[in-house]
């Protein structure tokens, strides 16, 4: 018993074990798994990293002029880095940096946003596939 | 009249960390019958992983079945996988893969014994078990690059290699840790207030052990020999240091001490893998699709984790089986609470380890 309350009172003086997490920021590890960044410079839109992606936080819009916007969602992310594996270019077009994603807040609209973006997304494939093919057939007639 | 009086246990309590219901049918402080109910966190994985994901994003989905030992369970999918499609890792990614798996058992068997501690009414002790985890947790942190969820194994290797700062960081950390299990042996051994709540409670005999199906250390705590990674030869463990820890009396304290120990080997066996790292690849190719049926048996912390996966040519699979090992020590469970005091249900609980996410999948 006398050692437990010596040891009680020699924790007194010991460092503090906690981290006061609001007031300071913690440190991460170096190595630590972040954000995934873009470049669109380098990036040949071949849809690699949304195939592969497990939660499909990376989704390609679909323009009528044929051109692609890339979109990320860093919330539904899980930042495995299998679309950093997955790319052609990667460290060029996509690459996985050490930021951390603050946390959502109501005004980003992040769960109804993105939903209306997948769909939004999905529906210019379709309607561009569509585009394309009736395209093909006006060729075709004219021939 | 009737003689007994019904106690439910959960699915809310103070001493419960996932929502588990236990109906205890009580005869004074005696308790005589019991009824579990585990199903409340039941989100339909199995399902996931054969409807909406591919086999390659399933090793992701299914990590999330468990925080503790989502290594396991990634591990276990991608060994099944890996056997559809005929590919053998090489030496260095099997080292580092085990690596992960064993500082992932110490980590889960010091919660284990936190919690142990903290239903038994010794909050100092589950604080102190808590802050020595956090080595573990930084050690697992820097390897992978996430604190909780590692994503570090992937079909055909694992993600990242090991750099000498690492090796210098698990080196001191385990280092560090080792000091602090050797002081809580001592305290779990000798301390009288311990003792009272651990010696002799919660009994699991050899026969009902052999019985109820019970695995990992709490057979183990029985004096049942029964460890995967005895039986199978995925991993080289015989020759990296690994014993097999066994008890007798199948007590609180047996389990407690199955687990320490437990926690020893583990050290010594992490230390083998990084002194004698092979040199290698650690990601290669592996091309195919899962064509047949594979079965995958991985000694996580709590016991023998069972995989199914089958699979028809095709990018989606047509089955994904998980028996996990706290499912499968429920039956063990319930016959050790008949007959023992309702004050001890708690600590009887906590020594069994369970992991509701698990359990429901």
């Amino acid at each position: 018993m006398f050692r437990s309350m010596l040891e009680a009172f020699l924790n007194l003086f010991r460092p503090i074990r906690t981290h006061r997490y609001p007031a300071e920021e913690i440190t991460l590890p170096t190595g630590y798994r972040g954000l995934i960044e873009y470049g669109k410079e380098a990036c040949i839109f071949c849809d690699k990293c949304e195939k592969v992606c497990p939660p499909g936080a990376i989704l390609f819009y679909q323009h009528e002029d044929g051109d692609k916007e890339y979109r990320y969602n860093p919330w539904l992310c899980i930042y495995c880095g299998e679309c950093v594996r997955a790319c052609p270019k990667p460290q060029e077009a996509l690459w996985q940096s050490e930021t951390k994603q603050h946390s959502a807040v109501k005004e980003e609209g992040v769960n109804e946003g993105w939903f209306v973006w997948e769909a939004a997304c999905k529906e210019s494939r379709e309607e561009y596939a569509r585009a394309k093919k009736a395209g093909k057939i006006q060729n075709k007639s004219e021939e | 009249m009737k003689k007994t009086i019904q106690i439910p246990l959960g699915s809310q309590h103070i001493s419960l960390l996932e929502p588990i219901r236990f109906k205890f049918e009580c005869e004074n402080e005696k308790i005589i019958g019991v009824d579990a109910d585990v199903g409340f966190v039941h989100r339909g994985v199995e399902l996931a992983c054969t409807r909406s994901f591919e086999f390659k994003q399933v090793g992701y989905v299914v990590a999330r079945v468990c925080g503790l030992c989502a290594i396991t369970h990634s591990l276990s999918y991608t060994l099944a996988v890996e056997k559809l499609l005929g590919y053998e890792a090489n030496d260095r990614i099997k080292y580092l893969r085990m690596l992960m798996v064993e500082l992932d058992r110490i980590h889960s068997h010091m919660l284990c014994l936190a919690h142990t501690a903290e239903n038994a009414g010794f909050e100092a002790l589950f604080m102190q078990i808590m802050g020595d985890r956090e080595l573990i947790m930084d050690v697992q942190e820097a390897i992978s690059g996430n604190r909780v969820q590692f994503d570090y194994i992937s079909i055909g290797g694992v993600n990242r290699d090991m750099t000498p700062e690492l090796t210098a960081l698990i080196h001191k950390n385990l280092r560090l840790l080792s000091d602090k299990i050797d002081a809580l042996i001592g305290l779990f051994d000798n301390n009288w207030s311990l003792s009272l709540k651990y010696k002799g409670v919660g009994v699991l005999s050899l026969k009902d052990a052999y019985t109820y199906n019970a695995l990992g250390p709490l057979a183990r705590a029985a004096g049942l020999a029964t460890d995967v990674r005895a039986e199978t030869n995925d991993f080289p463990y015989e020759t990296l240091g690994y014993q097999m820890i066994l008890e007798s009396s199948g007590d609180i304290h047996a389990r407690n001490f199955v687990r320490l120990r437990e926690i020893v080997n583990s050290m010594e066996i992490c230390r083998n893998i990084i002194d004698n790292l092979p040199v290698g690849e650690i990601q290669e190719k592996a091309k195919g699709k899962p064509n047949g049926e594979a079965v995958v048996r991985v000694e996580a912390p709590r016991g023998e984790l069972f995989y199914l996966v089958r699979g028809n040519g095709q990018n989606m699979l047509e089955r994904v089986r998980i028996k996990t090992p706290t499912f499968s020590a429920i039956p063990a469970m319930m016959e050790v609470f008949k007959g023992s005091e309702y004050a001890d249900a708690p600590a009887i609980l906590a020594s069994f380890d369970p992991c509701m996410s698990c359990t429901a999948k």
